[in-house]
């Protein structure tokens, strides 16, 4: 159901990033680096509030064929999910939920001790469970 | 500004026709109210000549006028370069897109030039002729000839103008308003010209806008877009609707007219009623234009700026491209809100705020002050409806407030707010998407939506408009779509979104070379792809890109690997190999190994067409692509600086002096200033570099490529003094670190700097330094000071060389070695041949010294070197050479060593004088009996154990007779093996050097080298016992000496003047040597001292105390030591030496004979004095009488003597009678003790003798000194002697005497007295 899950580390350096079409994925990752102005943006606009702050901000931009969702997790990491634009059926809460999810899986990522935050995301665990959620099996 | 009106005289001479509907993607809200002049250069292009006419002309965008009511009017104007017709279909629509001015720029030299000039004048008039309000021709004529003054020139402009015209005349179909301009003309009143060209505008449009307002509304006639024109045709005009319709858009128009006549609060309030009129008609498509024009309305009032910012942003983005990208990648923009882009393009107007407008005023005052002065002259000739005197100077800009002013007072009520703005915008945009042809218009609406937010800092908004842009179905060229991406690219950066900007304009890259297309523009795609490195996070600059390690990798390498490929087809390989080196170098962490070894491979074939270097390159738009180098291909693991080899390395002549503090090293840091110290001295090297030597510098590399990697012309990279890198060539295989030495000569004398090594490998040539290189601890730098010249030298030896170099300290300086043997007392020399090796450096200066491995004195005789002939040869000329002699003579200790105390340990208390005598004894048995001997003698024998007893408990024990020995290599027990004459001994000896000359000299700089020496000493002759025999005179004594021959030849032994034996091989024999005794003045001497020492030693110490015997026996050891030399020969060769006898060591008895006995004889018989070697002649039984006389020659005064007179007779065959008492008799004592014998002091004993029997008597008389114990004991037992001291003189002689009063010694009378008695 999800085209693409990327996971963007607060320094903007991508972590993860994976595509149901591995041909495009080049092309995905220029399309994910141009949404990152747009989440830094709304990261800004939230700073004022934090007690208020949404973690979901929402379809980013959307092209011909992808539209493009952002989520910040509060210690600025970034999930950026890219949702075939010809797919009318998805609603934005199924894309909330999709970010809740990816949300923990990422959480329970991080959890591994020897990971060190900042590297990018090679555990086959996470992978597995994001390619899970990215099909809709989830 | 420039490049734009180049491309606009490019496209005007062509004229081409544009493409149907294309937008304007520059146009901005504020452009709703400008007057649209189209200006054009005409003609052959010349758009240096033409610029500042331009420039002239662009610059009256603005002036105020006063309408006919006496109201100022803010009338602006936009000039654009091309207009296309069709836009002026859309004149009803929206006005301001109509052209209503032309003005044409052209430059003639001839005749027929001005007409051509003049006919395209009248054509683009004949194109645009529906809308044309005006049009003026500004003609650049030839220089006047020289012969017209500059006074002329100078004088009115219609006088030169005329003077043109007169020359050249415009064909008669022109009938434009034309200007002329000689080429060097200041043009100084063409600003009033276009100023007058502008109300003129503004009075025509001006009088269509009364037109309009007066038209009844029943009347009016429908507005039609140009694409509505089929829809309404047989429509019933007529209808309720329809006419309001018609109403509306009229309305509509009104306000567009009255927006550009400067009647913005009409224009407002017009837009509202036509927006509610068109509403309630549903004319969807005037609605949007309504909303926009209220927009734009609103926009002018509120962001008056905009103006300004739009003139200026052209040159902003120039300069932005011009900074690092990089570094200001957080962009600010957001901050500071939109006027900084005013202040980073215009230092003048850095302050400009919105707030605060008088000092845009100031900004603007040099346009506008030229405005107004202009406009003032024109108005005389100008219009005639200017009602007062008092204002008859209509327009004036500068002092009344630009018209922005008074928004924060009194804005119109019915004005958008800054945030409606967006809204109706939204509302214009979705109105316009209704229908297709209105796309162009939608496009223009979203842009000018996004300009206006990029003014109210709202990005989000500016995305959203943006974003819409790109849905709008535009039937457009590639071209244009190009165009499009690139202003989105444009306005994206605007706000700050540096990597949505580069998408697009990456995008923008990608279509101008997509497949399929016909002309595929590298260029163009090569410049966008370059321009998009902003937002990927990457630089130009590979240090800045590692530094900064941001963005995607996979993007970034993507993006590179594109670029390589448009730098190809542009068919510009030095750019496609500097991409590909700017790859390697940044990306290099980011690849696989395969990826790696593929674009190393890549590289090569690319560097194969265009080397690579690392110069900047700089390309025709004036982007400079700095250099990249390769600094970590192949990887450098460490640098190592290297010394100079040790014997050429400089040296301080004079050693420095060390601190002179208490402490030699201190953990105690006072203050910072020495940490800091040692830090900025971390790359300081520590030694030297001497100029025009070579140096060294080793560098391990390691090669990350799995194929080999040859790296050719490697050299040093320095800085600092001149310096001559010597290239080197390697191939390294991979993954094996390899060492390789880098070679160079500096050429100057100072500091040179050592930044790294440059390399050529895979087709680039890098400079790779070391503060480049990443990871690793290297200082950025390694300084190393480079002193004066230094000579060289060789040096020879006339000896041959050793086969090893020796093991002694500091052999690294051995530059030759010489290996020689020598017998024990043999000399030799040894010629040293220093050759000055170097080309223009005198040698002036040589100092050597000797180093080996025996003791300095030993050393010192062995080996000497003429040095002031050395000096003398000074200096040494370039190529010259110098010989130096050393001369070696082979020292060695021939008296046999102390055999030892072990073997005697149990037979004698290992006294050295009963060891000699045993073994003399021994060597007499061997048969030399004509030697007189002194074995014979048992009364001197008998009084010797208790005086070595006695002399044990002084020196402590047998085992000191060792440390008084004067053996130089004697430390304890070791000296004697080590440097014995029996052995081969090895020395080593090293003769440095240390050479100087030129300006190191004076620097205090020379280098140091040495000469090994190999000595083998074989042993010669050596003298196993010695012995001292009374000669026969008083004055001499023999020194008996056993010489053995330890060669393997037959020796010869010179051992007197006179007197030579030959010793056979292995062989030892015996030989006397007359000697001189030692003389009294030489004993006193030493006594004096010595016994000044021993004062000293109980003062302080009161142990071990020297005895006298020490000294005497010292002073009589050196006194033979320098008589006796035993020259020997080896029979047969021409090899002979000395043997000297120093180090003897010689016993009381020895050094008594010695020495010149203290007492003095004088022997009186039968009242003649007895002569020696006089026979002296008495009767038997007659009575003689013997008189003997003993004065005291010595400084001290002798205690306790006896005075022994024996007579026996000699058998000569060694047996001595001492049993007369049948054969003689002697009245009185034959010991007479004397107990004082003062200085210089006489006694005189006699005696009778008298002989009973015939035959040879000899009288043995001698005076034996006892020490003081004995002495007593001897007192006492001697009743009959002569009266004892007194205790209390004991007691204080104990004191008072020195100490050798305490040894036993005999002093003879030499020789003994021989009397022949003869029967009467």
């Amino acid at each position: 159901m999800a085209f693409c899950i990327a996971v963007i580390g607060k320094d903007n350096a991508p972590l993860y990033l994976t595509t149901s079409d591995m041909e495009q994925e080049l092309d995905l990752q220029y399309h994910v680096n141009a949404a990152l102005d747009v989440v830094e943006e709304k990261c800004l606009i939230g700073k004022g509030a934090p007690e208020s702050k949404e973690l979901y901000l929402g379809l980013l931009y959307s092209t011909e064929n992808h539209k493009i969702y952002g989520f910040v997790t509060n210690t600025r990491v970034k999930f950026i999910v890219v949702i075939d634009s010809s797919n009318v059926a998805l609603r934005e809460n199924e894309v909330r939920a999709i970010f809740r999810n990816l949300h923990l899986l990422y959480t329970d990522a991080v959890c591994n001790p020897f990971y060190i935050p900042g590297e990018s995301l090679t555990s086959k665990k996470f992978d597995r469970a994001v390619q899970k959620l990215m099909s809709g099996t989830a | 500004m420039r490049a734009a009106v180049g491309l606009m005289l490019s496209h005007g001479a062509g004229g081409m026709e544009p493409a149907m509907s294309r937008p304007d993607y520059e146009q901005s809200a504020l452009h709703h109210s400008c007057l649209l002049v189209l200006l054009r250069g005409v003609g052959p292009s010349r758009a240096r000549v033409l610029q500042r006419a331009f420039d002239k002309v662009r610059r009256v965008n603005h002036i105020r006028v006063n309408d006919s009511s006496g109201h100022p009017r803010s009338i602006w104007i936009r000039f654009v370069h091309d207009h296309p017709v069709e836009h002026n279909d859309w004149g009803d629509f929206q006005t301001h897109r109509r052209l209503l001015g032309l003005i044409t720029i052209g430059k003639f030299d001839s005749q027929t030039e001005l007409n051509e000039l003049c006919r395209q004048h009248e054509s683009l008039k004949v194109r645009y002729g529906s809308t044309l309000y005006e049009s003026r021709a500004i003609f650049f004529g030839p220089d006047e000839p020289p012969l017209e003054t500059i006074g002329e020139v100078l004088g009115p402009p219609t006088a030169v103008g005329r003077r043109l015209q007169d020359e050249f005349t415009t064909p008669s179909n022109f009938k434009a308003q034309a200007f002329f301009y000689r080429e060097q003309d200041s043009c100084a009143d063409l600003e009033a010209r276009i100023g007058d060209f502008a109300s003129a505008l503004f009075w025509v449009l001006e009088s269509r806008r009364l037109e309009r307002s007066r038209e009844k509304a029943d009347k009016v006639s429908l507005l039609l877009a140009p694409f509505e024109k089929r829809d309404f045709v047989g429509l019933d005009m007529e209808s309720r609707n329809n006419r309001k319709r018609c109403v509306g858009r009229v309305m509509k128009n009104l306000a567009d007219l009255s927006l550009q006549a400067g009647l913005v609060d009409d224009a407002l309030s017009l837009y509202h009623n036509a927006n509610e009129t068109l509403r309630s008609v549903g004319d969807s498509l005037w609605v949007g234009a309504t909303e926009e024009g209220l927009c734009a309305a609103s926009a002018m009032l509120l962001y008056p700026q905009m103006r300004e910012t739009e003139t200026l942003h052209r040159n902003s983005s120039l300069q932005e491209a011009g900074t690092s990208p990089l570094k200001n990648i957080p962009d600010k923009w957001r901050a500071s809100d939109a006027t900084k882009k005013v202040s980073a393009s215009d230092a003048t107007a850095s302050n400009v705020d919105s707030c605060q407008p008088q000092q845009r005023v100031t900004s603007n005052s040099s346009s506008c002050s030229s405005v107004s002065s202009l406009v003032t002259t024109a108005t005389n000739s100008s219009a005639s409806d200017t009602p007062t005197t008092s204002s008859s100077s209509t327009s004036t800009i500068s002092v009344t407030p630009i018209p922005g002013h008074q928004r924060n007072g009194d804005l119109p009520g019915n004005i958008l707010k800054a945030e409606e703005i967006t809204n109706y915008y939204r509302k214009a945009i979705i109105n316009y998407s209704k229908y297709r042809h209105a796309a162009t218009i939608e496009t223009e609406a979203a842009l000018k939506a996004s300009r206006i937010c990029i003014e109210q800092n709202r990005p989000l908004d500016v995305a959203m408009f943006l974003q819409n842009i790109l849905y709008i179905n535009l039937s457009m060229s590639e071209a244009e779509r190009v165009k499009r991406f690139e202003v989105i690219t444009d306005l994206y950066q605007q706000i700050g979104y540096q990597r949505k900007a580069a998408f697009f304009q990456r995008l923008a890259a990608l279509k101008h070379v997509q497949q399929g297309s016909q002309a595929p523009d590298w260029n163009q795609s090569y410049r966008l792809m370059l321009g998009s490195f902003t937002g990927y996070r990457l630089c130009l600059d590979p240090l800045e890109v590692i530094e900064n390690a941001a963005g995607w990798p996979a993007l970034q390498i993507d993006l590179v690997q594109t670029l390589i490929t448009a730098a190809r087809r542009l068919g510009h390989s030095a750019l496609a190999t500097r991409h590909m080196t700017f790859l390697l170098q940044t990306q290099w962490d980011n690849m696989s190994p395969t990826e790696q070894s593929e674009m190393a491979v890549q590289l090569q074939n690319l560097s194969a067409q265009c080397e690579g270097s690392p110069v900047p390159l700089v390309l025709d738009n004036g982007t400079v692509i700095p250099p990249a180098n390769l600094t970590d291909l192949p990887y450098c693991l460490d640098l190592q600086v290297k010394d100079l080899p040790a014997h050429l390395r400089p040296q301080r002549i004079k050693v420095a002096k060390a601190d002179s503090g208490p402490f030699l090293f201190t953990p105690i840091h006072f203050n910072s200033v020495d940490r800091r110290d040692q830090k900025k001295d971390k790359n300081k090297i520590a030694f030297q570099w001497v100029q025009n030597d070579l140096s060294e510098v080793t560098v391990r590399l390691r090669n990350p490529l799995p194929f080999e990697l040859a790296v050719t012309d490697m050299r040093l990279l320095t800085n600092g003094v001149v310096f001559e890198s010597l290239p080197q060539t390697l191939v390294l295989q991979p993954h094996v670190p390899t060492y390789v030495a880098l070679h160079g000569t500096p050429i100057e004398t100072g500091q040179l700097d050592l930044q790294g090594y440059s390399t050529h490998t895979l087709g680039v040539k890098s400079n790779c330094r070391l503060k480049h290189m990443r990871g690793r601890s290297f200082p950025p730098n390694y300084v190393v000071d480079v002193i004066p010249a230094l000579p060289r030298i060789s040096v020879k030896t006339s000896l041959p060389q050793t086969a090893t170099f020796s093991n002694m300290n500091s052999a690294d300086i051995v530059v030759t070695s010489a290996s020689l043997t020598l017998y024990n007392g043999e000399s030799s020399s040894c010629t040293i041949t220093i050759t000055n090796e170097s080309a223009t450096l005198p040698l002036e200066h040589i100092e050597f010294s000797i180093n080996s491995n025996v003791e300095q004195e030993l050393q010192q005789k062995i080996f000497r070197i003429d040095e002031e002939a050395i000096k003398a040869n000074l200096p040494v000329p370039p190529q010259g050479t110098i010989e130096i002699i050393l001369d070696v003579y082979a020292e060695a200790d021939f008296v046999c060593p102390q055999p030892p105390a072990s073997l005697h340990s149990g037979a004698a208390p290992g006294d050295y004088g009963a060891a000699s005598l045993t073994h003399y004894s021994s060597v007499s048995t061997s048969g030399h009996a004509s030697l007189p001997s002194r074995v014979g003698s048992p009364h001197q024998r008998r009084n010797e154990p208790k005086n070595s007893s006695f002399r044990s408990t002084i020196s402590g024990g047998p085992p000191s007779l060792a440390a008084l020995s004067l053996q130089p290599g004697g430390g304890g027990g070791v000296g004697p093996s080590s440097l014995g004459s029996q052995y081969n001994q090895h020395i080593e000896a090293q003769v440095r050097f240390k050479y100087s000359g030129g300006e190191a000299l004076t620097a205090g700089y020379c280098r140091q080298c040495a000469v090994s020496f190999n000595l083998e000493l074989l042993p010669s002759a050596q003298i196993t016992s010695w012995d001292v025999l009374p000669a026969e005179i008083a004055s001499q004594f023999y020194l008996v000496l056993d010489i053995s021959n330890l060669t393997a030849q037959e020796m010869s032994l010179n051992y007197t003047d006179t007197k030579n034996i030959l010793i056979e091989a292995k062989e030892s024999c015996r030989v006397p040597i007359p000697v001189d005794r030692c003389s009294l003045e030489k004993v006193v001497a030493a006594r004096a001292a010595e016994v000044a020492e021993n004062l000293e030693r109980e003062l302080c110490f009161r142990t071990q105390l020297l005895s006298f015997n020490d000294a005497l026996s010292k002073l009589c050891s050196i006194h033979i030591a320098e008589r006796v030399k035993i020259n020997w020969l080896l029979t047969g060769t021409d090899i002979q030496g000395i043997a000297s006898l120093r180090g003897i060591v010689l016993s009381q008895s020895m050094v008594d004979l010695t020495a010149v006995s203290p007492l003095e004889w004088a022997i009186s018989f039968q009242d003649t004095l007895v002569q020696p070697h006089n026979e002296i002649v008495c009767t038997v039984g007659q009575r003689s009488l013997l008189s003997i006389q003993l004065a005291n020659q010595s400084l001290q005064p002798l205690r306790n003597l006896v005075l022994s007179i024996k007579f026996y007779q000699d058998y000569l065959n060694g047996m001595e009678n001492y049993n007369l008492e049948t054969r003689v008799a002697i009245s009185g004592p034959n010991r007479i003790a004397i107990p004082l014998l003062e200085k210089n002091e006489q006694k005189k004993h006699t005696c009778s003798v008298i002989f009973f029997t015939p035959g040879r008597f000899k009288a043995s008389i001698e005076c034996i000194s006892n020490p003081q114990k004995q002495s007593e004991q001897s007192a006492s037992l001697l009743t009959r002697s002569c009266p004892a001291e007194t205790e209390t003189v004991g007691q204080s002689v104990m004191f008072s005497s020195s100490y050798d009063e305490q040894q036993a010694h005999v002093w003879k009378l030499i020789p003994p007295i021989e009397v022949t008695v003869v029967e009467q």
